[in-house]
């Protein structure tokens, strides 16, 4: 059953379009990976889904539910949580933090339980504490979990980052280029800990240029070329295909 | 457990039971035939430590919304203003000019923090959106529009003479230095409460939101909260600050008028907050401390330097000025701020 679909999915930046009329789903459990050449329209179609710019047309399903031009809080909450092409790190706070903030449902993120040190919000942070250290301590980051995030490497931020969304447990976490600037022994120890969370029945969408590693983690392929889908299918499949060879290597492939 | 184990740990804490304890002493001054005497050289000290505690809670309204949230409000006096104004026109018994209604002076003091918050939240609908340096400019330009409002309506407001025959609570109560004091005691008080309750809630949970917030508002809505929310209630809360203070200063003062209100105001918090360093309620109050105690120090400089008060002014404006690009230069996050926090380069 498809968890996540889109219909007709179209956005324009000016006489630019940047997604062209893309009908697109991701089953339940599914890794599926996202490529195409630069200005192909995938982080734009990331953010139509993920709520950060509301699309012209078309519409976004989730789980059964018309998410259409629903805010970004609201989708996180409806478990649906994506990561940034440039990571997005919270500078100014701890790794720590960083992890615990993505919290769902603290009391203590109210003004009046905050106030009054309720003792629910007490117990839920204890939770969220021990969940947080858990994280950091899989991703290797408890040596620097109380480091300001700025002063962590391109890579680790990749791993602070699925770590925070983590913290979120969702249904279906989507990835925009979780390798890009990562070292390689790095890039293999992030695929595995997506392989790892697809097992566990998390469904995962990642754009990526990285091919080599993307078509090895995932189930499926999805190709766009000018907002469009272009291919679909099988990772070798989609590889050797003449239309994507095309696409990338510009003009004929004769 | 020992009763040390009850004792609290947190600053926060402790500011609640010194403002309690405040309060409760001022009581005791006001409400039993005991006195207090203070020294005739003291009296300057008291006036500048009421004033204190009065921008005390505008410093603490404002660390909340720009030290913690990152809202920049260039504007914080209009909710002091509005604040004062309110309580001042609800409980007036007899104003020479303006409006006087002769409600009691606690109706008047809710409607003050009532009326403040109402315009934060008006304020925050329209323009809470916007990006920081924006936002700025909405805020100046509301407090300019609210000066000339004060002004100008002066059926309303009472022209530049503003408002006199607000009742002053404490002054009914004790005369001469025993008022002085309790109203230290009171104000402080209170400041000391509202510092507590900052404190708790940016300890909390609540406070780690509003500083992700602060660092990255998109990734904080990515990650579920809603930030328009949160931005807004810490526009309200401070605003609400904001016009308590007001409040309190109507109802010691006994009048209002624009001459208490200008942007001297909202420059004297902010550079208080930013020479503290922000997103610290109680360096943001020891910054507030030394730019009202040079002041106070100027005062008695004046009478030791042989040049008119005018010339003097100046001065120490270029003083003021100086020690602001020392704060900048050197520490760039305030004295007492944490520049990682902050995420300013050194």
């Amino acid at each position: 059953m498809s968890l996540l679909s889109t219909d007709g999915l179209v956005k324009e930046f000016g006489g630019l379009r940047a997604v062209d009329n893309l009908s697109m789903s991701v089953d339940d459990g599914e890794l599926v990976g996202v490529m195409g050449p630069n200005g192909a329209g995938k982080s734009t179609f990331f953010n139509c889904v993920s709520g950060v710019i509301k699309p012209d047309a078309g519409t976004v399903t989730l789980d059964g539910t018309d998410v259409t031009g629903d805010s970004p809080e609201s989708l996180a909450h409806q478990g649906l949580v994506r990561t940034f092409q440039n990571t997005r790190e919270l500078e100014t706070m701890t790794v720590r933090d960083n992890v615990r903030l993505a919290a769902p449902n603290q009391p203590g993120e109210r003004t009046i339980p905050a106030l009054l040190r309720s003792s629910a919000m007490q117990k839920h942070e204890e939770g969220v504490r021990k969940r947080a250290d858990e994280l950091i301590e899989a991703f290797e980051l408890d040596h620097l979990a109380d480091e300001y995030s700025s002063s962590l490497s391109g890579g680790q931020r990749k791993l602070l980052e699925l770590a925070r969304a983590l913290m979120l447990d969702p249904d279906i976490l989507m990835l925009d280029e979780p390798f890009a600037g990562v070292n390689p022994t790095l890039t293999g120890e992030i695929a595995d800990r997506i392989a790892d969370l697809n097992d566990r029945g998390m469904t995962v969408v990642i754009i990526e240029h990285e091919i080599e590693t993307l078509s090895e983690l995932v189930d499926r392929l999805v190709v766009l070329q000018q907002g469009s889908l272009l291919v679909e299918g099988d990772p070798e499949a989609v590889l050797s295909d003449e239309r994507v060879i095309e696409a990338y290597l510009g003009g004929d492939a004769e | 457990m020992s009763v040390l184990d009850k004792l609290p740990d947190g600053h926060g804490d402790r500011a609640l039971l010194a403002g309690l304890a405040c309060l409760l002493v001022g009581a005791l001054f006001a409400f039993t035939p005991l006195r207090a005497q203070l020294p005739s050289a003291l009296y300057v000290f008291v006036e500048v430590g009421i004033l204190f505690a009065i921008y005390g809670m505008l410093v603490l309204g404002l660390d909340l919304q720009y030290g913690h949230t990152g809202l920049v409000n260039f504007g914080h006096v209009v909710f002091f203003a509005v604040g004062a104004y309110a309580t001042a026109i609800l409980s007036a018994q007899d104003s020479f000019s303006g409006l006087a209604l002769g409600y009691p002076w606690p109706i008047g003091l809710a409607a003050g923090v009532v009326v403040a918050a109402v315009l934060g939240l008006a304020l925050s609908a329209t323009s809470i959106r916007l990006r920081g340096d924006f936002l700025a400019i909405v805020t100046l330009a509301t407090a300019e529009i609210f000066h000339s409002v004060f002004v100008n309506f002066e059926e309303t407001f009472g022209g530049n003479v503003g408002i006199l025959g607000v009742p002053r609570p404490i002054a009914a109560l004790v005369e001469g230095d025993t008022r002085l004091v309790v109203t230290l005691l009171v104000l402080g008080g209170v400041t000391l409460v509202t510092l507590a309750a900052v404190t708790r809630l940016t300890e909390a949970p609540y406070g780690r939101t509003l500083r992700a917030i602060r660092a990255d508002e998109l990734v904080t809505r990515s990650l579920g909260k809603s930030t328009i929310t949160y931005k807004t209630q810490a526009f309200v809360y401070g605003a609400a600050l904001a016009g308590l203070a007001g409040g309190l200063f109507a109802l010691y003062n006994g009048a209002v008028a624009p001459g208490f209100f200008t942007i001297q105001v909202t420059v004297t918090i902010w550079i208080g907050m930013l020479l503290g360093g922000a997103a610290n309620h109680r360096a943001v109050l020891a910054g507030l401390a030394i730019i009202m105690g040079l002041r106070l120090v100027s005062r008695f400089a004046l009478d030791v330097t042989p040049v008119s008060g005018d010339v003097f002014a100046s001065i120490r404006l270029i003083v003021v000025g100086l020690i602001l690009v020392a704060v900048i230069r050197y520490r760039p996050a305030g004295i007492w701020g944490d520049a990682r926090e902050l995420g300013v380069d050194r």
